[in-house]
C-alpha cells in the first residue's frame, strides 16, 4: 500500500471497508478449527459414554464429561498457540464470552448432577422431580444451539445461524424422545450439526 | 457544505491502519503489515505519525524472547476516525 493523500471519498470508504472485511476474514478463518475440535470431542465422548453406560455399569460413566473439558481445553490451548497471529477483536471477545458462559453453566449443572449420581448430594436437595434429570440433555442441547446461533449472528454467517437453530431446537425436543444412554446419541448429533458442520462450512469457505 | 477531512487520516496507509485498529483491542506490527501489504519501513513511519498525533498508542514489549510492537487505538483516535467517517458521509451524501 502506497502513501497517497489525494484520495476520493469513495476510495477512502473502499479502504475502510476492505480493511475491516479482510480482518474479519482472518478472524473467521481462525474460528473453524476450534469449532471442529470441540465438536469432534463432544461426539467422541457422547458415543463413548453411551457405549460404556449401555454395556458396563450405567450412568456413572457420565463422570467422563469432566475429562472432555480437560482434553477439550488442552487441545484448544494448542490450537490457539499454533494459529495465525490475530488481534483480539470485539467479535472474538463476544464469541469467547458466549462459549465460556456455556461451558461454565454446563460444567456447573453437570458437576451437580454428578455429585447426585455418586450419592454425595441428595437428589431432593436440587430437584424435587427426578424426571428433570432425564431432560438435562434437552437443556444442554438448547444452550448449545443458542451458543452456535449467537456465534453465527456475531460472525454474520447464515450457515452457522441455521445450524444453531436446528441443533438447539432439534436437540431440545429430540432428547425428550430418547431415554437413558440413547440421549447421548442426540447429544452427538447436536454437536455434529452445531459445531462440526459450521466449522467445516467456514473451513470450506476459506479454501475458496 | 462539505466537512473538512482530517489530513492525517486522509492517507491510504494510515486510514487502513486505523480501520484495522478500530475493531481490534490491539494488533501486532506484523499483523498490520500483512493486512495492509505495506513495507515495514513505510508502515513504521506512518504508525509513528499516528502515534505522534495521539491517535494510537505503541507499546514495545516481548513475546517470549522476541521483541513485539503492539499498536492500539486511543479514544482520541477513535473520535478522529468517527469524525472522518462523518465527513466522508457529507461528501458521499449518505
Amino acid at each position: 500500500m502506497e502513501e497517497k493523500n489525494n484520495m476520493t471519498a469513495e476510495h477512502s470508504l473502499k479502504i475502510i471497508r476492505e480493511s475491516i472485511e479482510r480482518s474479519q476474514r482472518t478472524i473467521n478463518k481462525n474460528s473453524a478449527l476450534p469449532l471442529i475440535w470441540w465438536g469432534v470431542c463432544v461426539v467422541f465422548f457422547s458415543l463413548l459414554i453411551a457405549h460404556l453406560w449401555k454395556n458396563y455399569g450405567g450412568p456413572v460413566w457420565n463422570m467422563l464429561w469432566a475429562v472432555l473439558w480437560l482434553i477439550g481445553y488442552a487441545g484448544n490451548w494448542i490450537i490457539e498457540k499454533r494459529r495465525e497471529n490475530i488481534p483480539n477483536t470485539f467479535v472474538g471477545k463476544v464469541i469467547g464470552h458466549v462459549w465460556t458462559t456455556f461451558g461454565v453453566f454446563c460444567c456447573g449443572v453437570g458437576m451437580l448432577l454428578g455429585f447426585i449420581g455418586c450419592g454425595m448430594l441428595p437428589v431432593e436437595l436440587v430437584m424435587p422431580n427426578v424426571y428433570i434429570f432425564g431432560c438435562i440433555t434437552s437443556v444442554i442441547s438448547l444452550c448449545f444451539g443458542m451458543g452456535t446461533t449467537i456465534t453465527g449472528l456475531v460472525m454474520s454467517n447464515r450457515i452457522i445461524q441455521v445450524c444453531g437453530l436446528v441443533a438447539g431446537i432439534g436437540g431440545f425436543f429430540g432428547a425428550l424422545h430418547f431415554p437413558g444412554h440413547t440421549q447421548l446419541y442426540v447429544m452427538a448429533a447436536v454437536a455434529t450439526i452445531g459445531l462440526i458442520v459450521p466449522g467445516l462450512a467456514i473451513f470450506v469457505q476459506n479454501q475458496k | 457544505m462539505f466537512k473538512p477531512l482530517d489530513p492525517l487520516l486522509h492517507s491510504e496507509l494510515r486510514l487502513a491502519v486505523m480501520s484495522l485498529l478500530v475493531s481490534a483491542e490491539e494488533a501486532e506490527f506484523p499483523y498490520i503489515k500483512e493486512q495492509t501489504g505495506a513495507t515495514a519501513g513505510n508502515l513504521s513511519v506512518q504508525i509513528d505519525k499516528l502515534s505522534a498525533a495521539g491517535y494510537i498508542e505503541i507499546e514495545k514489549t516481548f513475546k517470549g524472547k522476541r521483541p513485539c510492537t503492539l499498536c492500539r487505538i486511543t479514544p482520541a483516535g477513535l473520535n478522529a476516525f468517527e469524525e472522518y467517517v462523518e465527513s466522508l458521509k457529507s461528501y458521499l451524501k449518505i
